[in-house]
This record gives structure tokens, C-alpha cells and sequence, in this order.
């Protein structure tokens, strides 16, 4: 064997002292030399934060605190381990991630307990060779050339490694997806497809689908998907987003509610369903929801001040307002010093202390809510913009919820979805329709400004096109529309006009606002890789 | 809101979780007796012979669970394309010091580029499971081959030693409802195996399980065949 595990960093991170032993000898009978252990999650955390780790051996039952799961999602999370990293986790019984409850990210390997020396061996054998063969795409990928990771992985399936093959395929049709390339990826599935029927080549033609706007075919693919394979939580995932798009709540409750039967321990999954149920109204299904979800934010990369806010809420409708307090009480102690807690907080008991009948503290509240809401802008998420807003408009703070409204409807007037949630909200509150006249208005004027934009660019007039959006985007800011407009708008006078460093900055700078707008993965792909052609070219010509 | 089919009572539940304490605690028992055979300077036949059985317990307590997930509709294979010698050398190393210890020659015959659709680690548990009994029950050698026959491949696990008993020979394995032939651990293994078998699918095909007595080495063989 050629691989050896000399030089290699190793993590053993396990509670049960004999198991810890048992893999450190095993580890040295391996010639390992850099052993580090840790006997909890955090332990493993602040190992890992010091050093650099090739080899994380993990086990999922770690006793209190964060399981095995919850150490990989947070390690990942905040970049602790990166590509090259292998992470296996390690079980006392035959484990896939629907037991354990994986949203997100899933381990290098699983292993079952107890195992040998030559079993651990061949299992890191195989994933350095793999890691190995696949190093320089994933490379590609950290350093975000998503052109260069196509490339690569287009000529690493021309070397005909026949093992490698149908997981580079897999590779190529993700990165096409991510490329905007629909027909290629659609292209890779068939093909895979006419072979053998493998439930991730299904689930990408319903991406597909999805990605393409045919939300009706997508989730007819989806539920014949989980169908036939009860335990690919991925689908159900899926399933939920269609239906989402569709607006149709109640389904996005029941497909949520069936997964997390199969598979509880998910935080992100808990915390969709109580937001999907709490829409629908079922506030018994919301709020046990929202308590797992707190529970299980306990020890999760996942939580946040919102899981508390949302319990508060729900609590407050139910007129269980000292359970409200209470929890925001918790959820201050938790988030100190956390200004979005803080607005969360203020808002919701601005609700409570209304309903209890004590309209100082009420106000006192709101007041503080929306000092806050003014002093974090656009930073504050849109959704508690939203509860700001309603607040306001029930404790009769009409001009404050307007100002916060003209802004909220400026800023997403091309989101549909959330342009709905504004409206449930109104509908909420007794006020049907109330902002129908400015969204319209908004729309109109977004249209406008394309158009003229547009005419202007096909005009040659690239420098007076960009300025007009320029101008749009400071009334309309974070507008993905106008974002991407500019973006087309650049690489075009790049590929016409002059080439310079000026241009080429300014383009950066608009994909990485792009990408934090969360302008969709596949539009922005289109973009990378026509961008990405150019500056080759370009490359070539100096 | 759906609640699951077999919902009779908390008993499933608990007998998972309780099964699982038992692997928990088998665990640390098989380790412990692992650390002192290692201080031991001569072999011990006791703790070897500690060392096997815990392990046997071990591997029924896995398919056990296997099965109650199964059973309660929380399972679905995992497949995907993987090396059979991957497959086959995991049987090989989970029961590497058996063979060892029983100074057996164990024979692989296996393609390298030879690939298969299915989900690796159940297969090679229920590998594992009949080549331990393989490596109980045979004289000297034990071998393991692998072929592609009429869109499957096959694994056969064969040995030099008196044979499977006649009524095992008589049962036919693939009808899992017919559970006559199921006692003992060879028995259960197979049972295992013709499960995990039978739940591989593709294109019409199914995979299954065959026994015979008809080894080039003279004694049991058993061929798994997978679509």
C-alpha cells in the first residue's frame, strides 16, 4: 500500500475513554505521528481551529453536548477543515444521514463500530485517492473558477479512470446546473439514466425542472422519487422548495412533517416546518416544531436568535404571554449584546405587553424596535422587517410602518415570493391590498428603468446605461434585476471596448455583491462562465 | 399528519434503543478483551475465543437492526457504483483476524475493474456474515470469486469443509416468508443476506441468494447474486 499515514494530522474525537485508546493504538500501530485527542464537540472545535487537521476520526455519540453531526456542520461551517480534510464518522450501528438527521453536509465516510486496523486503513486509502484525484477541481471550486472546475473535470473524464467515472459525470452535471447549463446537465442524467436508474440522476432532472420554472413537472418527478426511495431526504427537501414556489403552504407542512418522521434530528428541517406551519395557521404543529428547534439549536452551528423570536410569537398568539417573555428572557441571555436579538425581542413584546393590556410598556417597546430597525437597515433580515412593520401598523405607528415598507417593497420589488409573505402579512391585519398601488408602481418603474437601460445598451451606450442603473439602484438597493443588468451590461463593453483593470475590478466587486443578494447560483453561472472565456481570451491576445 | 403503519406501541422503539445500548456495551467489551490479548505475550485461546463470539454477537445485533428498520418501513438502500473488490475486501478485513487465527488460506479470485450498483455497506455486513460461517466450517481454504453472468455479478464464497446440512439445501432462500430453515447463525446470516438481496433491483431483475454443495473445493458454496 502506497498511502501511509506518516506526516498526517489526525483528530480522534470520542467520550468513551476505551474506544479513544483503542484508536489512538490503532492509530499508531499505523505509524500514525501526530495524534490530537478530544474527549466533547467543542473539545474537537478548538482543536480544530488551532491546527489543520488531514484526518478527523469522529464519533456521532459524544455524550453531552454536540453530537458527531453538530461537529462536522460547524467545523465546515466556519472553514475549520476544508476540501482536503477526511472526516469519518463513526457509529455504533450501520448509520446514513437520514438517521442522523444531515441536512447539509455530509461526512468523507461512515464507519460502524467496532472496527479493525485494515478496515480503517482501506477506507483512508480510498478516500485520499479519491481527494487525490479530484484535488484540483475542488480547488477550482474553493477559489470560486467555476470554468476552470469544468474544464478539469471535462478532461479527467476523458482520462478514462473507469472507477472515477460515473462520479465525475455526477461532478459535471452539478457544475453545469451551477453554470446556468441546463442542457448539458439534462444531457449527463439521460445518459446515466439509460444505464442504471440512480436516484441522484432523477433528483437533478427535477432540479432541472425546477431551476427551468416547470415547478408542476419537478414535483411530479420529486414524489415519484420518494416513492420508490422513502429515505432520500434530499427529495423531500426538494419537494418542500416546489411547493414553496407554488405558495402552496399546507403541502410544504406535510412533506416537511413526513421527513422529519424518517429523520427528526434536523435543525434546518424543524425550523421549515414550524415557519411553514405557523403561515398555515396550525399553531400546535408550529410550536412543537419551534421547540425542537430551539432544543436542537442548543448545540448547533444552525441556531439562531429567530428559533426564539419564533417560539415568543407563537406563544403570544396563543395568549401564553408569560411563556413568550420568558423565552425572550432566554433568548437574551443567550444573545447579549445582539442587535438583531435585541430588535426580535422588542418586537414581539411590544405584541405581548399590547394583548396584556399595558400599553406603556407596549410602547416602550415598539419605540425601541424601530430605533433599532432604522439603525440596522437593510441589514436587519426582511422577514423581521416585516414584523417591525406589522407591529407598527397594529399600535397605530402608520408613518414608521410606511417608511420601513416603501423601503422593504423597493428592495425586493422582484421577489414574488416575498412580495406574497408582505401581503399575507397585510391580509393578517385587516389591511387587504394596502400596498398593492406602490408595488405596482415599484414594478413600473423597475420596468422602465430596464428598458430605457437596455435601449441605451443596444444603442453601443454602455457608459450612460450603466449610469442610469447606477442612479436605480440607490432607490432600489440589493435589486437582483438591475444587479444582473449591470453585470451583462459590463462583460459586453468588455468584449467590445478596451480592455482594463478598472472594468475587470468594478465586475468583481458587482459578482460578489450579486452572489450576496442571492442572485440564483445558475443565472450568475451563465455570467461566470461567459466572463471567464473573455478574460481567457483576452489572456491569449497579451 | 401520518403516523407510521406499524404503530403498535413504544416496543419497536425500545427494542432498537435497546439493542443499540447492547452494541454500545459490546463495543467496549470487545475492546477491552482486544487490549488484553495484546498484553498477553502467547496467544490465548480463551480470549480469542471471547474475542470471536463478541464479534458474532455483534454482527446479530447489526442485522437485527437492519432488519427491524426494514420492517418498519424506515429503510431504503443506498446504491451506488462501487469496486467489488472495495466490497468484498471490507468482508475480508472485518474478518481478518479470524482467518488469521485459524491459520486458513483464504484465495480471492476478483476482476479489479470489476464495478457494481449497490449499497456497499450492507453488502459487505452480509459478506461478512457468510464468510465468517465459511471460515468456522472449513478444513483449510476458503475461496472467494467474483464473475458478471447475464447482467449480475456475482460473488461466490466457498470452502473445503463438510458442506451446508440438507435441509438448509432444501429451503429455498429467496421466499422470505418461508422461515423454516432460519435458526442458528448460519441460518440467520443467510436469511440476512437473501433480504438485502432481494432488495437490490434493477431493470426487472432482482438480486438472490443461491447454496449448494457443489465447491471446486469440495465443500459449501454460496454465490450472491446482484442486478
Amino acid at each position: 500500500m502506497s498511502f501511509s499515514l506518516i506526516g498526517k494530522n489526525i483528530l480522534i474525537v470520542e467520550d468513551n475513554p476505551v474506544f479513544r485508546k483503542a484508536m489512538r493504538d490503532m492509530l499508531y500501530s499505523l505509524q500514525a505521528g501526530n495524534v490530537v485527542e478530544a474527549d466533547n464537540g467543542i473539545a474537537a472545535i478548538n482543536a480544530m481551529s488551532k491546527n489543520c487537521f488531514d484526518i478527523v476520526l469522529c464519533d456521532y455519540n459524544l455524550g453531552v453536548g454536540k453530537n458527531g453531526q453538530q461537529v462536522l456542520e460547524e467545523a465546515r461551517h466556519r472553514k475549520l477543515i476544508d476540501y482536503r480534510c477526511v472526516f469519518i464518522l463513526i457509529s455504533a450501528e450501520q448509520t446514513t444521514s437520514a438517521v442522523l438527521g444531515v441536512m447539509d453536509s455530509k461526512p468523507d465516510e461512515y464507519l460502524t463500530k467496532p472496527f479493525n486496523a485494515q478496515q480503517l486503513m482501506s477506507r483512508l486509502t480510498r478516500n485520499f485517492a479519491r481527494k487525490e484525484f479530484m484535488v484540483s477541481i475542488d480547488k477550482a471550486l474553493a477559489g470560486g473558477d467555476l470554468s476552470k472546475a469544468i474544464q478539469l473535470c471535462d478532461s479527467l473524464l476523458l482520462s478514462a479512470d473507469k472507477k472515477m467515472h460515473l462520479h465525475l459525470l455526477k461532478m459535471r452535471a452539478e457544475l453545469a446546473i451551477s453554470a446556468g447549463d441546463f442542457d448539458k446537465a439534462r444531457q449527463i442524467y439521460h445518459e446515466v439514466l439509460e444505464h442504471r436508474e440512480l436516484p441522484w440522476a432523477r433528483l437533478g432532472l427535477g432540479v432541472i425542472d425546477f431551476q427551468n420554472n416547470n415547478i408542476e413537472q419537478a414535483i411530479a418527478g420529486f414524489q415519484s422519487l420518494v416513492a420508490d426511495n422513502p429515505m432520500l431526504m434530499e427529495c423531500y427537501d426538494w419537494l418542500g422548495k416546489a411547493y414553496e414556489a407554488l405558495d402552496q403552504y399546507t403541502d410544504v407542512e406535510n412533506v416537511l412533517q413526513q421527513a422529519l418522521q424518517l429523520s427528526p434530528q434536523s435543525i434546518l428541517r424543524q425550523k421549515k416546518l414550524a415557519e411553514a406551519a405557523d403561515k398555515n395557521g396550525n399553531l400546535e404543529t408550529a410550536e412543537k416544531a419551534y421547540k425542537s428547534v430551539v432544543k436542537l439549536g442548543k448545540h448547533s452551528v444552525h441556531r439562531s436568535c429567530s428559533d426564539f423570536s419564533g417560539l415568543a410569537k407563537l406563544y403570544a398568539k396563543t395568549n401564553a404571554a408569560e411563556d413568550a417573555l420568558k423565552t425572550l428572557e432566554e433568548m437574551r441571555k443567550e444573545y447579549a449584546n445582539h442587535p438583531e436579538a435585541e430588535l426580535r425581542a422588542s418586537t414581539v413584546e411590544a405584541d405581548v405587553y399590547k394583548t396584556l393590556g399595558n400599553e406603556e410598556l407596549s410602547q416602550k417597546a415598539l419605540l425601541k424596535a424601530v430605533d433599532i430597525c432604522s439603525r440596522l437597515g437593510n441589514k436587519a433580515p426582511r422577514d423581521l422587517q416585516l414584523e417591525v412593520v406589522k407591529t407598527c401598523f397594529l399600535s397605530d405607528e402608520h408613518d414608521k410602518a410606511e417608511e420601513i415598507l416603501y423601503d422593504l417593497i423597493h428592495a425586493h420589488i422582484d421577489d414574488e415570493q416575498f412580495l406574497n409573505d408582505l401581503r399575507r402579512m397585510q391580509s393578517g391585519i385587516g389591511m387587504d391590498n394596502h400596498s398593492e398601488i406602490l408595488i405596482q408602481k415599484t414594478k413600473q418603474a423597475l420596468i422602465a428603468t430596464n428598458n430605457k437601460g437596455v435601449a441605451l445598451y443596444k444603442q453601443g451606450k454602455f457608459k450612460e446605461a450603466l449610469e442610469l442603473f447606477e442612479q436605480a439602484i440607490l432607490t432600489m438597493p440589493d435589486n437582483k434585476t438591475i444587479i444582473v443588468n449591470m453585470l451583462k451590461i459590463m462583460i459586453h463593453d468588455l468584449k467590445v471596448n478596451e480592455f482594463c483593470e478598472e472594468k475587470n475590478q468594478r465586475i468583481k466587486a458587482l459578482f460578489i455583491k450579486a452572489k450576496q443578494i442571492g442572485v440564483d447560483q445558475h443565472k450568475l453561472g451563465i455570467l461566470q462562465m461567459e466572463y471567464a472565456k473573455l478574460r481567457q481570451s483576452q489572456a491569449v491576445k497579451a | 399528519m401520518q403516523t407510521s403503519p406499524k404503530s403498535n406501541g413504544l416496543f419497536p422503539t425500545i427494542l432498537a434503543s435497546t439493542v443499540h445500548d447492547i452494541k454500545n456495551s459490546l463495543g467496549t467489551l470487545l475492546e477491552l478483551v482486544r487490549q488484553a490479548a495484546a498484553r498477553q505475550d502467547g496467544q490465548s485461546a480463551e480470549l480469542n475465543q471471547l474475542e470471536f463470539e463478541a464479534a458474532r454477537i455483534n454482527h446479530s445485533l447489526m442485522q437485527l437492526l437492519v432488519m427491524y428498520k426494514v420492517d418498519s418501513q424506515k429503510f431504503s438502500l443506498d446504491i451506488e457504483e462501487s469496486a467489488v473488490t472495495d466490497i468484498v475486501n471490507e468482508a475480508i478485513h472485518q474478518q481478518a483476524r479470524l482467518a488469521g487465527l485459524h491459520n486458513i488460506d483464504l484465495q480471492v479470485d476478483c476482476n479489479a475493474d470489476l464495478l457494481c450498483y449497490c449499497d456497499s455497506p450492507i453488502i459487505s455486513n452480509a459478506l461478512a456474515a457468510v464468510l465468517n460461517n465459511a471460515l468456522r466450517y472449513t478444513r483449510n481454504t476458503v475461496l472467494i470469486s467474483v464473475a458478471e453472468e447475464d447482467g449480475y455479478v456475482h460473488i461466490a464464497i466457498e470452502d473445503d469443509g463438510d458442506g451446508y446440512p440438507p435441509h438448509f439445501l432444501a429451503a429455498d432462500l429467496n421466499d422470505t416468508a418461508e422461515l423454516d430453515w432460519v435458526s442458528g447463525n448460519t441460518g440467520l446470516g443467510l436469511y440476512f443476506v437473501s433480504v438485502m438481496a432481494g432488495l437490490h433491483k434493477n431493470a426487472g431483475k432482482s438480486g438472490f441468494v443461491r447454496i449448494d454443495n457443489e465447491s471446486c473445493l469440495g465443500g459449501a458454496r454460496f454465490k450472491l447474486f446482484l442486478p
